[in-house]
């Protein structure tokens, strides 16, 4: 735990709102959420479809523009106005790898141009021979060969388009990974590889990542924290194996038990925890964000809070 | 004992014309459906899991074509339909299918009232306010709430679980025999997942269904599956009831499957995964269609394809190493835990 408390944090996302239309047709898509990632870590925040996890993601980026708190990257603001220099450094450092790899490349340019697009808006000019040496690199990193450049993305597999969508990051260099369920539209055979692939890039070039997930067991075995978020707010936050041993909220609960578990008696044992919110009681004791242990953050209120201290003991 | 068989498959081939190339998308596969089972079909994308349960309902491409083999259900050979008037009799009827993706299997121009009314209508003679009462009571069975007022609804207003959950209903709308699932929750998250698989299972009790599930995951089918097949490169390479693939699986490919699932994997270690690609299936596969990824192949492997050998009565592998002159492999051991875990557990 100490060890958490001297690393220095990378990106700090304090008390950030972000809202969907006006007035009557306001929407609350992210309320007050604050977390750290640490330099070098995989931070998993993990939610289901319409949790807010995406934008949250997207706010980061400044796709989506926030409504309240901010955004810290490296000890500088960078939600809000920024200036042109500072945005152009920051689509430099920070990328994203998008979740469907059929979706999310060019379908009339070649791969050459997919991966390289982003260097022909950077702050450096590159000469054509520099272009390609960086675009052979970007792809022998990600295990495609560099022959590969001059082919469409239709030509590739789930799996080899999922790689062009990390070389495309890549080329940037970047400090901070996105990765928004870069594995969920794969086969579970592939999915293993795009995660070696991550773990391996993350100790080569000591990247960080933002791990967007729902499946709690994928994003185990990746990260080094995870969140978990629902409707737009954090209800959890902890190290890996300290949420799997004690998860105290109950939606953490129900979400650990809907992993499916790979051997049929635990699992026709395994009994479903369905979540409720009525179960509950926030009509006077409101719930506050508290740190319950050393590092594990949740949501709950007083008396909650008294619940889950004696099930930790 | 003696299980009724309700759907036979014998030695069945299909192959495509791809623009004057053939592809051998099913090579020979035999099967035999149980009624009032349910059946996973495993297999990673490509291996013809959806090509194969696809020829049960007469739902191939144009340029698709069963060459070979026979499937006989209630004392016809489906392969030998041609027309849509003979399917008609079965599809729908008889076999119904779930699709993959619920945001695109509904008619985003129609009320889900008409689009189970619809199925109702061609297949029970219901007309009128006694279709859209029996959609009425299916909406409900399927855990649809307030279904009266939400029949009027059009696709848009329902999320993704309620979605699959409308296009479930509308496959057991028709009291079908089979209900065949292909990959049901992929599109789904991991909560709605857990919610749609219980529901089937209540339904096939319900229903008294037969079921076939089709999926990449094998971590999925696990509760729901009495037995699971394994298919590679257009062929069933295992077979065997859910216990006896997860504890004791023999096939090389089952093993990597299996080990494969990020559930096993150990944090800091890379997970395994498969190296290399699928075979080409436009040119003829010589051996065992996984020698080539399977680092401890035998030199036979690549030679002669391997029979199925019984490991029980109802568990069968296409591997040579089943064969008594093969050397004994040990599955690896990640596999061996699991089922130390589940056996130091009963």
């Amino acid at each position: 735990m100490s060890e958490t408390k001297n690393r220095e944090p990378l990106l700090q996302v304090k008390n950030l709102e972000v809202t969907f239309g006006e007035r009557n047709h306001k929407f609350v898509a992210v309320n007050n959420v604050s977390f750290d990632i640490y330099k070098g870590e995989t931070f998993g925040l993990v939610g289901e479809s319409g949790s807010g996890k995406t934008t949250i993601g997207r706010a980061i980026i400044s796709i989506n523009p926030i409504s309240g708190g901010e955004i810290i990257y490296k000890g500088q603001r960078i939600s809000g106005k920024i200036s042109k220099e500072l945005d152009k450094e920051l689509t430099r450092e920070i990328q994203m790898i998008f979740q469907d790899p059929m979706a999310s490349l060019n379908e009339r340019a070649k791969v050459d141009y997919i991966v390289s697009e982003g260097l022909y808006n950077g702050l450096k000019h590159f000469t054509e021979a520099e272009r390609k040496e960086e675009v052979e690199n970007a792809l022998t990193d990600v295990g495609l060969l560099p022959e590969f450049a001059s082919r469409f993305p239709h030509e590739f597999s789930g799996g080899q388009r999922q790689r062009i969508g990390i070389a495309r990051a890549l080329i940037m260099k970047p400090d901070f990974i996105i990765a928004d369920e870069p594995i969920s539209a794969l086969d579970v055979s592939i999915r293993a590889q795009v995660l070696n692939l991550l773990s391996e890039l993350q100790e080569k070039r000591g990247l960080t990542y933002l791990f967007i997930a729902h499946d709690l067991s994928v994003v185990r075995f990746i990260s080094d924290r995870i969140a978990v978020i629902r409707m737009g707010v954090l209800v959890e936050m902890a190290e890996t194996e300290q949420l799997f041993a004690h998860p105290l909220h109950p939606y953490t609960r129900a979400l650990l038990s809907a992993i499916p578990l790979p051997d049929p008696v635990a699992e026709k044992k395994k009994k479903l925890i369905v979540y409720d919110p009525d179960m509950h009681d926030y009509s006077v004791d409101k719930p506050v964000w508290c740190e319950i242990e050393p590092g594990h953050f949740v949501l709950a209120n007083e008396s909650e809070q008294a619940d889950y201290r004696k099930l930790l003991e | 004992m003696e299980q009724e068989v309700i759907l036979s498959v014998k030695d069945l081939e299909v192959k495509f014309n791809l623009r004057g190339k053939i592809l051998n998308a099913i090579r020979g596969i035999s099967l035999d459906l149980y009624k009032s089972e349910s059946l996973a079909i495993v297999g990673e994308s490509g291996s013809g899991k959806s090509v194969f349960v696809k020829t049960f309902m007469g739902l191939l491409d144009a340029n698709g074509m069963i060459t070979n083999g026979e499937i006989l259900y209630d004392g016809q050979d489906l392969s030998k339909f041609k027309t849509e008037k003979d399917w008609l009799t079965i599809r729908g009827r008889k076999i119904a299918m779930v699709m993959q993706d619920p945001m695109t299997s509904l008619n985003p121009l129609k009320t889900i009232g008409f689009q189970i009314c619809e199925a109702i209508e061609l297949h029970q003679n219901l007309h009128g306010a006694a279709a859209e009462a029996a959609a009425v009571e299916i909406l409900n069975d399927v855990g649809i709430p307030d279904a009266a007022n939400r029949i009027k609804q059009y696709p848009h207003e329902f999320s993704g679980g309620m979605r699959q959950r409308v296009v479930i209903a509308i496959a057991v709308a028709c009291k079908p025999n089979i209900l065949i699932c292909d990959e049901p929750t992929t599109a789904l998250d991991v909560t709605i997942q857990a919610q749609i698989l219980s529901l089937l299972k209540n339904l096939k009790d319900k229903y008294d269904l037969t079921t076939i599930y089709i999926t990449h995951d094998l971590g999925v089918v696990a509760n729901v599956a009495d037995r699971i097949a394994v298919m590679y490169a257009g062929d069933i390479v295992e077979i065997g009831k859910c216990e006896e693939v997860f504890y004791n699986p023999r096939h090389p490919y089952t093993w990597a499957l299996l080990s494969s699932l990020p559930q096993l994997g150990i944090k800091g270690e890379n997970l395994f995964s498969i190296k290399g690609a699928p075979p080409n299936l436009f040119s003829h596969v010589e051996g065992d269609a996984f020698a080539p990824r399977n680092p401890r192949a035998l030199k036979i492997d690549f030679v002669k394809r391997p029979p199925y050998f019984e490991i029980s009565p109802t568990h069968k592998a296409r591997t040579w190493l089943l064969d008594p002159r093969a050397p004994k492999l040990d599955p690896p051991e990640i596999i061996q835990k699991l089922h130390q875990e589940v056996s130091g557990d009963v």
